[in-house]
């Protein structure tokens, strides 16, 4: 048999349908019938017409959002002072903000819970407080290392010529380099925003009892809800799929400084 | 507990053993019975005490030298002239057993609670106790001749499709369920009632159980707290009966009411908690909890080491009892009674009093065993529970009524204990006569009652839209009109300057 390159991808390609396509029809199949296994849409309109769904979605939008924004107010000057100071080790600066990351996850929340409890005594009095503050935590990295990597390949002289034709510094800031570092935010925005809609461990260990989406799917497959629970799990992924597509021309022209390269 | 190490590793023998039991049975070992027994975690004396343990009662020394399982296999030998292996597993939780059943475990002897023992009865899965089980006049038959008449009663008049439970259940521990709380926090009469749950002086501390049973019940106790507490209904003719329905309403409207309770609640409690809320009252980070009466003597033995004195109240309107069981199962006893017999001399060597006063000991809960005429087991609640001699502030406890049933001389069977016990684990060890007067069982709920109940706690915990307050709609409805507003005018930018280029750069690639 002639070794071809596309031979190269097979091994994935199986991945794909064992793990990623097969899975996907079984959540369908489950989402679309009932537990007589009768096609249904009523999974659907439930989810829409039950006012306890829908408030956990627009809490986990809530908590997402303040999140994302939070992590983007800090993670946006820190990543713009990084790549355009002067620093002569930038690698080693970079290593400190991923360094968080090399500590397992869980164990950083109970050292962040402990801490927390010394502050505020009860840390039951701020669920969403507590929450944003571990998903921030938790997320900030990821903000950072994207936007660090589309400012940093900006052209300078894109800002000197601004700035020549007597633009002032914080307008050639906003009028050139803001624009320009957009698809670094949306990559950082992306990888923030989405994966703490549904993060429900900083929850948990943070005590707020409030279900997000991530729970809310678990709770309805520990209650034997299987066909609740997928149709949860395809209206979340239908809402990532809409996110991408509304951000995807956003990212197009620098698809090159996409910030996932670095991690 | 004792060496977690231990235990472990009697987990890891369970294990081998199991492994390696088709071979020993196979190998012709024809008069070895094989009894295998599933119990709770933590559950039954592992022995190995410490020499300043022991237990000394007047009427001999209690001491647990070596594991129960090992004593019993010892005793049945001494006794029948058998010899029995035991392969004893545990279980975390009631639903785990049942998982493990239908997956298709195989167990001779379980010890599930109330509710599980009564699923288990309507699914037709047990096997019923042989007569001679109930033979009074057997001196070896313990758990009959010891057993609480309190207990016995309840067991003798539940019915589950015609059949009382006693024929299938022999209890183990049992209990009832009430606040444990801080009593420099809170006062008896805000924990002795279950509307506690929704006392917004505890705002965020206070912790029920993650547990949909036992906080529907407490719910449906807060919400029917002025028809419980009303003396017309509480010296109605058929007072336990009714309490016994009210407390049991699952119908979808009281299921709503519950959610509806609950979720407006929810914001009171500190945390759903299944274990931690023992350690989160001694810490002080809640001032009460939801407790079952077992874990409760276990939160207060285990405060007062810290110098800590928390106390235990049973809310006003009705209390749970609870309590766990040995029941045989049909798929492992049925057509063997060599195995049977094994299986109810292992109920009957758990009741024997000595035995029970290790277990307790060991456990922390009230087994279901009286034996009123052997006087052990109140001499071990005298002994763990009566007041100094020199003590001033003493009251009379009675127990009667679980040592001797209604009809026993109320005289006979009474502590002097210090004022403060009647608060403390006297009374979540040894439920009062009056505790026990509003007492009642929750039944299990069958397939559909589960089903709402579920799905009611899962709405609990989640945000309803219907509180959103109008600013949030407001500020929501501010943000996404910006964040349209600036990803349709990005991508018009986008496409107005970019456009041609990207026009042109595609036809170049092709």
């Amino acid at each position: 048999m002639k070794f071809s390159r596309k031979a190269l991808g097979i091994p994935y390609a199986i991945f794909l349908v064992l793990f990623v396509a097969a899975p996907l029809l079984v959540l369908i199949y489950f989402a679309f019938t009932n537990s007589n296994g009768e096609f249904t849409v009523s999974n659907l309109l439930g989810f829409f017409t039950d006012p306890n769904t829908l408030g956990t979605l627009c809490y986990s939008f809530a908590i997402a959002f303040v999140t994302t924004v939070v992590c983007l107010l800090l993670a946006y000057p820190t990543a713009y002072f990084l790549a355009t100071s002067g620093l002569s080790n930038k690698g080693a600066m970079i290593m400190i903000f991923i360094m968080p990351m090399w500590i397992n996850f869980s164990l950083r929340i109970t050292a962040l819970k402990e801490i927390l409890s010394i502050i505020e005594g009860n840390l039951a009095f701020y669920p969403f407080l507590n929450s944003v503050i571990g998903m921030v935590y938790d997320f900030l990295p990821f903000m950072i290392l994207p936007i660090y990597n589309t400012v940093s390949k900006l052209d300078p002289s894109l800002t000197e010529a601004a700035r020549d034709l007597g633009a002032t510094e914080w307008n050639a800031f906003l009028k050139v380099t803001l624009p320009l570092s957009i698809p670094g935010i949306v990559s950082g925005v992306s990888m923030v925003f989405l994966p703490s809609m549904t993060n429900y461990v900083v929850l948990d260990m943070l005590y707020n009892s409030t279900y997000i989406m991530g729970s809310l799917i678990g709770s309805y497959f520990s209650a034997y809800n299987w066909h609740g629970g997928s149709m949860i799990a395809l209206i979340l992924l239908g809402i990532i799929c809409l996110f991408t597509l509304a951000t995807d021309d956003l990212t197009e022209e620098e698809n090159a400084g996409r910030g996932g390269a670095l991690l | 507990m004792k060496s977690k190490s231990f235990l472990s590793l009697l987990m890891v023998l369970c294990i081998l053993v199991s492994f390696s039991s088709p071979v020993m049975a196979a190998s012709g070992n024809s008069d070895e019975i094989v009894l295998r027994i599933c119990n709770w975690e933590e559950y039954i004396d592992e022995g190995e005490w410490e020499e300043d343990e022991v237990i000394d009662l007047e009427s001999g020394n209690v001491f647990g030298e070596n594991p129960m399982i090992g004593d019993f296999a010892d005793w049945y030998y001494e006794t029948y002239g058998k010899k029995v292996r035991v392969e004893y597993s545990t279980f975390g939780t009631n639903e785990d057993l049942y998982n493990m059943l239908t997956l298709g475990d195989v167990y001779d002897l379980v010890c599930p609670s109330e509710y599980m023992i009564m699923k288990l009865m309507t699914e037709n899965s047990l096997y019923p106790l042989s007569d001679a089980f109930f033979d009074e006049s057997n001196e070896n038959n313990y758990y009959i001749n010891g057993v609480s008449p309190y207990i016995r009663e309840i067991f003798e008049t539940h019915e589950i499709n015609g059949e009382t439970w006693d024929k299938y259940a022999a209890g183990y521990m049992w209990g009832v369920t009430g606040f444990v709380y801080n009593p420099e926090e809170v006062t008896y009469e805000e924990a002795s009632t279950w509307r506690m749950l929704g006392n917004k002086k505890f705002y965020r501390q206070l912790t029920v159980k993650d547990n949909v049973r036992d906080t529907y019940f407490a719910a449906v106790g807060a919400v029917k707290s002025d028809l419980l507490m009303d003396p017309a209904f509480r010296n109605s003719e058929d007072y336990l009966q009714r309490l016994q329905d009210e407390m049991n309403d699952t119908s979808p409207e009281m299921i709503a009411k519950v959610q509806d309770y609950l979720q407006s609640n929810k914001d009171n409690f500190y945390s759903f908690e299944t274990d931690s809320g023992k350690t989160d009252m001694v810490t002080g980070k809640v001032v009460a909890n939801f407790q079952w009466s077992g874990d409760a003597v276990y939160s207060l033995d285990q405060a007062e080491l810290d110098d800590c004195y928390l106390e235990f109240a049973v809310p006003e309107e009705s209390t749970n009892v609870y309590f766990d069981g040995w029941v045989m199962l049909r798929a492992g006893v049925e057509g063997d009674p060599d195995k049977q017999h094994a299986a109810e001399a292992f109920i009957n060597f758990m009741s024997r009093p000595d035995n029970v006063i290790r277990n307790m000991y060991y456990i922390g809960y009230t087994s279901v065993i009286a034996a009123p005429d052997d006087g052990r087991i109140f001499e071990y609640a005298e002994w763990n529970y009566a007041a100094d001699d020199d003590e001033e502030d003493t009251v009379e406890y009675s127990v009667a009524n679980f040592f001797a049933g209604e009809d026993a001389d109320p005289d006979d069977f009474v502590i002097t204990i210090s004022e403060d016990q009647l608060r403390r684990q006297m009374a979540a060890a040894y439920p009062s006569e009056e505790v026990l007067d509003r007492a009642c069982i929750m039944i299990y709920f069958d397939k559909e009652v589960s089903e709402l109940t579920n799905q009611m706690w899962i709405n609990v915990r989640c945000f309803n839209i219907n509180r959103v307050p109008v600013w949030a709609w407001i500020l929501a409805a501010i943000i996404v009109g910006v964040l349209v507003f600036f990803i349709i005018r990005g991508k018009r930018l986008a496409g107005a300057e970019y456009g041609e280029e990207r026009v042109q750069r595609r036809k170049d690639k092709e």
